[in-house]
């Protein structure tokens, strides 16, 4: 028995108590006389304690008063059944999925509009310039992020966000794109060779920033779509054209 | 049974540690954690309940943190969150390591991608099954199991400490 046998994932999940029991015992039989085995398994019970030890203690420190009251406030708050104004209507079950619900007071607050969720086509977006979806799909199989790219038939100034990618692993990118007059963030994923709008909001321009309202509905878009974490810029590059 | 608002006053140091522990600043991690309980409290209907609740809110947080994440990225080469990071060392004396290893590790962790350190996080700090970290990061056991593995052998290879005692053989970080 050389300990070959069992792999690093085999040892960790021993350490961390998620081995079951037939392997368990096969491991322990080893690690009865192999002490390079052992030695593995040192690693994977040692990194476990230390990063206990380490991070464990955070717990004991004081909540800030002003985040202990603020969320304090917030939940006694939620627990009143929100008296309106005149409250003679009667409390009436929400009928409306969770996500939903979470989505609306953010979208009510926006003076944007939003465009066509679903199935909404490059081609579409800007009707009056021929040749603008085709050069924004390029500009997102092409263009790091973090780049003002000008669109040359229209003059629009793109700039992508950020590359993730969708709950189906889809390569999904996140654009700006800034008009005169107002600014679009889109979110946009590769379908079947194509790029496909998933969401679009525009804002009239102000000081050339997104206002943090789109921004929030955006994040909460993704949330529900259940976007990865960006992809780093090696990891873009390596997915982008050439 | 408690409502989710009653919950989340008294899990309040569990989600903070947390948030530090993942995005490595106090300051960050408070906004965090105030953003993460109005969702939590606003989507209060989709909790199960009887399940685990510090996974349920462990989720929202986390993906707050990606949004910020991917935000940061607007802003240019200039972040403030990379500028924001500071060290997590505890201030409590509890810590059982001696200091010196304590701000190694710290160290260390921060130096783990960002995937790594927070499945780390979540099995090794908040005791979380892998079935539990699966369903916060939403991805599969089999990838837990290896960002973990990884995570703690690059660990391993950067402290140095407390690892090589054991071993006599170790020759590939050669402290000569």
């Amino acid at each position: 028995m050389t300990g070959h046998d069992f792999d690093d994932e085999t040892l960790m999940a021993f350490a961390d108590g998620e081995l079951e029991e037939a392997r368990s015992l096969a491991l322990e039989e080893a690690l009865a006389h192999n002490e390079a085995l052992a030695q593995r398994l040192a690693v994977f019970l040692d990194s476990r304690r230390l990063v206990g030890d380490t991070l464990k203690p955070l717990i004991d420190e004081p909540v800030p008063e002003a985040l202990r009251a603020s969320v304090h406030r917030m939940a006694e708050e939620a627990k009143r059944p929100t008296p309106s104004q005149d409250s003679i209507v009667p409390f009436r079950p929400k009928r409306q999925p969770a996500t939903w619900r979470w989505l609306m007071p953010i979208a009510a607050s926006l003076v944007a509009v939003v465009a066509g969720v679903v199935g909404f086509s490059l081609g579409r977006m800007a009707p009056s310039t021929p040749g603008v979806g085709a050069e924004i799909a390029t500009a997102l199989d092409r263009e790091a992020s973090g780049r003002d790219v000008t669109l040359a038939a229209s003059n629009l100034v793109l700039r992508v966000v950020a590359s993730f990618r969708d709950e189906r692993g889809e390569l999904c990118r996140e654009y700006e794109l800034k008009q005169p007059e107002s600014s679009t963030l889109t979110i946009a994923c590769r379908q079947n060779g194509a790029w496909a709008t998933r969401l679009a909001l525009t804002t009239p321009r102000a000081d050339g920033y997104v206002p943090a309202s789109s921004q929030e509905t955006i994040d909460a878009y993704l949330s529900s779509i259940e976007a990865g974490a960006p992809l780093s810029p090696e990891e873009e590059r390596a997915i982008l054209a050439p | 049974m408690q409502t989710v608002p009653e919950r989340l006053v008294a899990f309040l140091p569990n989600l903070r540690r947390f948030a530090i522990s993942i995005c490595h600043s106090r300051e960050l991690a408070d906004d965090l954690v105030q953003t993460a309980c109005e969702r939590a409290i606003l989507a209060a209907d989709s909790f199960v309940p009887g399940s685990r609740f510090d996974a349920w809110m462990f989720r929202i947080l986390r993906n707050l943190w990606i949004d910020q994440l991917r935000r940061q990225k607007t802003a240019g080469p200039h972040d403030e969150l990379e500028e924001a990071r500071d060290v997590s060392v505890p201030s409590g004396e509890a810590a059982s390591l001696a200091r010196m290893d304590l701000l190694e590790v710290t160290a260390a962790l921060q130096k783990l991608p960002d995937e790594q350190r927070e499945v780390l996080v979540l099995v090794c700090v908040e005791e979380l099954s892998y079935r539990d970290a699966a369903e916060v990061l939403s991805i599969p056991i089999g990838t837990v199991m290896s960002r973990l593995a990884r995570a703690r052998k690059n660990l391993a290879e950067m402290t140095g400490i407390s690892f090589g005692e054991k071993r006599s053989s170790d020759t590939k970080r050669g402290v000569a």
